[in-house]
């Protein structure tokens, strides 16, 4: 370890790390482009130099590494001069399209001319004419007026997807970011690069002039399209004043979380945000004759537990089917396996889960649903459902998800459900043959509820509800809590916390320390 | 994959690679070898030099265009490069250039219509005490008066 | 072309041949040298004090002491033979004419660094310079002084020649190993520098072809020889293209800080008939231009930086009352707009708007405030790029533009007049 000053705050810093790494280690802003922690220092964009006592030169932050007793000046005369000219030859070449461009609140450029820039321009030649809407990929549009050249978007393509779709081409003021003839940006991490633009040359069809970022609001989620279990921000707005209004999701961007996604989430989390809006179910609703009447949850669940009482009387056997899913969070698998141990013959238990798909190197694990690894370590086996002995064997069916529809045609569900007496769907989406049920329960999703999953490395990540569930939606631990109470299990799980608690207590993975 | 070269060509390209210790250093010497037989440097030839060297034509590319020496537009049958650096102007290369401009009918950067000559503008080519100087193709020619261009021109059919 | 004696440059007719070379006793040193221990040739030329000659005038055997005895991986040894500075011609001229001294320097310097491949790095558009140098490899290899058991000894060395592709950037030594890797000639960070991270990422010497071709020299006569040639600190002669407006431009050999004076007005014949001095570019095009009262300086790096100029690549432009300053400052700016690499923002951005504003000027519509304008955005680029290029371009600008300012004005307001905007 070494012991250096930056602005006069003494740190201690590893040997060989650099200016950057410990400054942003404290805390200390060095305004930058170029640099990104994922990448190896650049050195290019000129914005990070700092003084460093004794130096005849200013230096760069990100590549230059620290010695014991250096002294390290962020804000000095010599350093603000030399960013607000690097600024300026910046702004130089860059078009005033702020009023149309859609990073207009988080670029780097704006920010950093609003704290460092602050000046009469003085350049008064032509600027560069350059293309301004290639399209490089299928969401992405490149502004090469606005480009300035940083090559994180090329770095990324090298270093981190290893694909290598953008190049360099030209030389001095002519350099420009492009394809290579008719080969575009083709890949599941494509969406990043619009992030990792730090100003707006690279942009996002998928958000493009939908809104401005400051209007927006941010919640922290985990995106539950896979096990990786990708930390994420949902940005959303509420469309009226109204707080508990329904959202309109913007978009969805990476939170950097070292131990699971980095700094990166793939295209299908990034542009799967309509899961949290469309086709969602709100309503408890009874299917009768043709005739589709509204219910009250506590009916409901009235019902639902009666019939499952209805069973036990006729002698404990194969009679309760449940399919479940593994996007269920570690509790509500916990609540199922407690509730329904006794009722349920463990053959009658199935999982309606996607289809496993190819892992890639990077985030994308093979199954693509979130909590894989918790339904395992909470002693479930996740066998997919098979309708012929449902058929056969169940009298009353609990579907939880909506696996179950994307598993099967909606035809071959129908005819098998029709011959199943009582059956129970409780989905958070609606879709084609949801009329084949008798009852239609709403859930949340983990947007909407407190929980945890379970990633496919075995790390537990809890996390919190962003916003309401819609219209009547609840989450499942909740109903499941009530479900309990009808049943007469004589256990109260009053809240999450209880839950946890006991599950904590049967289950020593459950017991280690969470994210 | 042959691209469409002939074997002699393959052959040759191959064995300016296997000169150097790492393949890829051998970029230059082979678009060099492709800009000679092609004339440009064109998509066909980029995949060549790639498969060749073991990496994306993309990269091929980047060094495409960085170099001022490396072609992609069709070009004459010969490259007139005159200097217009320091001691080449103070020689008189402007008057030169204007004078070859007249006598070819075209502009920097620009090919004779009937394909003899390309006409380029460059910077220092190292032959500063025969200002002013000019290049055909291969060949240094110093101490250009303009009494001479007809007569290096002619050499050049 | 003059020389003093004893002298680098060798005027015999036909010394790119094998048989002229060797009967001018060619190829003895690296004999010589051969038969020493690596550290001791190593010595003999830093005790030489034998700067780089290329521009950046860094002592050569301190520089070969850097590469690691031992570290595991291949040194590689490049000539730098890209030369691109404007106004210098000195290493076209050994090559072309004097191969052999550049191949025994070659085999000396990898010899006593441990490398057994070298690269020499010539500039695409030295067709003749690079025939002659695949040829004295060729005839030194048939003799036994290139290939495996050099001289009978253990050291082996197999030298390339390798063509550029016309960028300037690439005489920089870390984007001439861009360039020799297969990529754009991007200059690198430094720190890491080439003598530990190189060439494949292995410790690599890069040397200026005259830095080279005075090894054997060295090597035959000694260090202290050499050493007392020049000036304390600077060792040897040096080569200076001289060129515009003089008599008889060409290279000239003197001794390190021989006078700038002599140089122009005896070896080079002074200025032609009715035309008095105005300025002289006394090391390249990037060197800080020195007005005409400003030339009673010694050719040697210290006393050149110490006028506020540098001794450079060597190439002295002298520019009399007949041109134009302003023109002269469009073809510094031209040329640096060209030659830029474009990574980094200062140069990229700060080369392209001085060529834009002095094209500006130069059709009329400018006036005092914009010169200026010039030496703000020049000394914005001062100091702040990724390699030494924006230093190269910033600093003569801006001397330029200060020392000549007055008559930068006048040819403004001239240019104005003439295109009507008034």
């Amino acid at each position: 370890m070494v012991k250096i000053r930056i602005d006069d705050r003494l740190l201690e810093a590893a040997e060989g790390s650099t200016i950057m790494d410990v400054a942003q280690a404290a805390g200390i802003d060095v305004p930058h482009f170029c640099y990104h922690p994922a990448f190896e220092p650049e050195g290019s964009c000129r914005m990070c130099l700092v003084e460093i006592e004794g130096a005849p030169k200013l230096e760069l932050a990100c590549s230059t590494r620290v010695k014991d007793g250096m002294n390290v000046l962020t804000s000095s005369s010599k350093v603000m001069e030399a960013r607000k000219e690097i600024l300026e030859f910046l702004l130089a070449e860059h078009p005033l399209d702020c009023p149309i461009c859609d990073k207009a609140g988080e670029c780097r450029l704006q920010d950093y001319y609003e704290r460092y820039g602050r000046f009469d321009a003085h350049f008064r030649e032509p600027k560069e004419k350059r293309d301004k809407m290639v399209s490089i990929g299928k969401k992405l549009l490149l502004d090469r007026e606005r480009c300035i050249l940083c090559t994180r978007c090329v770095r990324f393509l090298r270093e981190v997807t290893g694909t290598g779709e953008l190049g360099v081409f030209e030389r001095g003021a002519r350099t420009e970011i492009g394809l290579y003839e008719d080969r575009r940006i083709d890949n599941a991490y494509s969406g990043n690069l619009a992030e990792i633009c730090p100003v707006g040359a690279i942009t996002d069809t998928d958000f493009r002039f939908k809104t401005r970022v400051w209007r927006l609001e941010r919640g922290a989620s985990i995106c539950p399209h896979c096990g990786r279990g990708c930390n994420i921000d949902i940005e959303f707005r509420r469309m009226t004043e109204d707080a508990v209004a329904e959202p309109r999701i913007f978009r969805v961007r990476a939170r950097e979380n070292a131990s699971v996604n980095g700094h990166w989430i793939c295209d299908i989390g990034r542009y799967g945000h309509p899961y949290w809006t469309e086709n969602r179910s709100r309503f408890v609703l009874m299917n009768n004759d043709a005739k589709t009447t509204r219910l009250s949850w506590d009916r409901a669940l009235i019902i639902l537990s009666e019939k499952i009482k209805g069973l036990g009387l006729r002698g404990k056997g194969g009679r309760l089917g449940l399919i479940l899913n593994s996007f269920l969070t570690n509790e509500e698998l916990y609540l199922i396996g407690r509730i329904f141990k006794k009722a349920v013959d463990l053959g009658n238990v199935w999982f309606a889960d996607p289809k496993p798909q190819e892992a890639d190197r990077l985030l994308l694990t093979a199954e693509r649903s979130s909590n894989l690894r918790g339904a395992r370590e909470l002693g479930f086996e996740s066998r997919p459902p098979d309708l012929e002995e449902i058929v056969k064997r169940i009298e009353v069916l609990l579907v939880i998800g909506s696996g179950l529809r994307e598993a099967f045609a909606a035809g071959e569900v129908r005819k098998a459900l029709d011959r199943v007496p009582a059956k129970f769907l409780f989905a958070a989406h609606t879709g084609p043959g949801d009329d084949a049920y008798d009852f239609l329960l709403p859930a949340a999703l983990i947007a909407e509820k407190l929980g945890s999953l379970t990633n496919t490395l075995g790390l537990v990540q809890e996390f919190q509800p962003v916003w309401r569930p819609p219209g009547e939606a609840r989450p499942e631990w909740e109903v499941l809590a009530d479900l309990a109470r009808e049943l007469g299990s004589g256990e109260a799980w009053t809240d999450l916390t209880s839950i946890r608690e006991a599950m904590a207590r049967e289950n020593p993975f459950f017991r280690k320390g969470h994210e | 994959m042959s691209h469409g070269f002939t074997p002699g060509v393959l052959d040759e390209v191959r064995a300016v690679a296997a000169r150097y210790p790492r393949r890829e250093a051998a970029l230059l010497p082979i678009l060099r070898v492709l800009q000679r037989v092609s004339g440009v440097l064109g998509r066909a030839e980029e995949e060549l030099a790639a498969e060749l060297l073991g990496f994306e034509p993309i990269r091929v590319r980047e060094a495409v265009t960085f170099y001022s020496l490396v072609r992609q537009k069709p070009e004459g049958r010969h490259i007139i490069q005159i200097c217009i650096n320091l001691s080449c102007s103070m020689a008189g290369a402007g008057s030169s250039l204007a004078s070859l401009q007249t006598r070819l009918g075209i502009g920097p950067g620009e090919t004779t219509p009937d394909g003899r000559f390309t006409l380029l503008t460059v910077e220092c080519l190292g032959n500063c005490d025969q200002a002013p100087c000019l290049m055909v193709d291969d060949d240094d020619h110093g101490r250009v008066r303009e009494e001479q261009l007809d007569e290096i021109l002619g050499r050049y059919l | 072309m003059t020389r003093e004696r004893p002298g680098l440059l060798d005027l015999t007719e036909h010394l790119f041949e094998f048989d002229i070379y060797r009967s001018r006793g060619g190829y003895e040193a690296a004999r010589k040298a051969l038969g020493m221990l690596p550290d001791a040739v190593l010595a003999e030329v830093r005790d030489a004090d034998l700067k780089g000659r290329g521009g950046a005038g860094f002592p050569a055997g301190v520089k070969w002491g850097f590469i690691p005895r031992d570290g595991g991986k291949p040194v590689y040894l490049c000539v730098n033979a890209d030369e691109g500075e404007p106004g210098t011609f000195k290493d076209r001229w050994l090559l072309t004419h004097d191969p052999h001294l550049l191949l025994e320097g070659i085999i000396i310097t990898a010899y006593a660094v441990g490398a057994h491949d070298g690269f020499i790095y010539v500039r695409g558009e030295y067709e003749t310079a690079a025939l002659r140098l695949e040829r004295a490899i060729d005839e030194a290899r048939a003799a036994g002084f290139l290939g495996e058991r050099i001289f009978g000894t253990e050291f082996g060395l197999e030298v390339m020649v390798h063509r550029g592709a016309g960028a300037y950037i690439c005489g920089e030594e870390t984007a001439l190993l861009e360039s020799l890797e297969g990529k754009r000639g991007d200059p690198r960070l430094k720190p890491p520098f080439p003598t530990s991270v190189g060439l494949f990422r292995c410790p690599t010497v890069i040397n200026n072809v005259e830095t080279v071709s005075n090894v054997p020299r060295i090597l035959r006569d000694g260090a202290e020889t050499f050493r007392k040639l020049g000036r304390p600190g600077d060792g040897g002669t040096r080569l200076f293209s001289v060129s515009g407006a003089v008599v008889k431009p060409g290279l000239y050999e003197v001794p390190v800080g021989a006078p700038l004076k002599d140089l122009i007005f005896e070896h080079a014949g002074g200025l032609p008939p009715g035309r008095t001095l105005k300025a002289v570019i006394p090391g390249g095009l990037s060197a800080p231009v020195l007005r005409a009262d400003e030339i009673g300086l010694p050719l040697d790096g210290d006393s050149l930086f110490r006028a506020g100029s540098m001794i450079g690549s060597g190439a002295v432009i002298v520019i009399d009352d007949g041109t134009s300053m302003l023109d002269v400052l469009g073809i510094m700016t031209r040329f640096y707009a060209h030659e830029s690499c474009g990574q980094c923002t200062p140069c990229r951005i700060g080369t392209s708007w001085l060529h834009k504003t002095v094209v500006r000027l130069a059709s009329g519509n400018g006036n005092m405030e914009d010169i200026d304008e010039i030496a703000r955005v020049a000394s914005a680029i001062k100091g702040r790029t990724l390699c030494p290029m924006g230093d190269a371009a910033a600093l003569p600008i801006l001397a330029l533009v200060t020392k000549f300012r007055t008559e930068l004005g006048s040819r403004v307001e001239e240019a104005r007049v003439r295109s009507g905007s008034w």
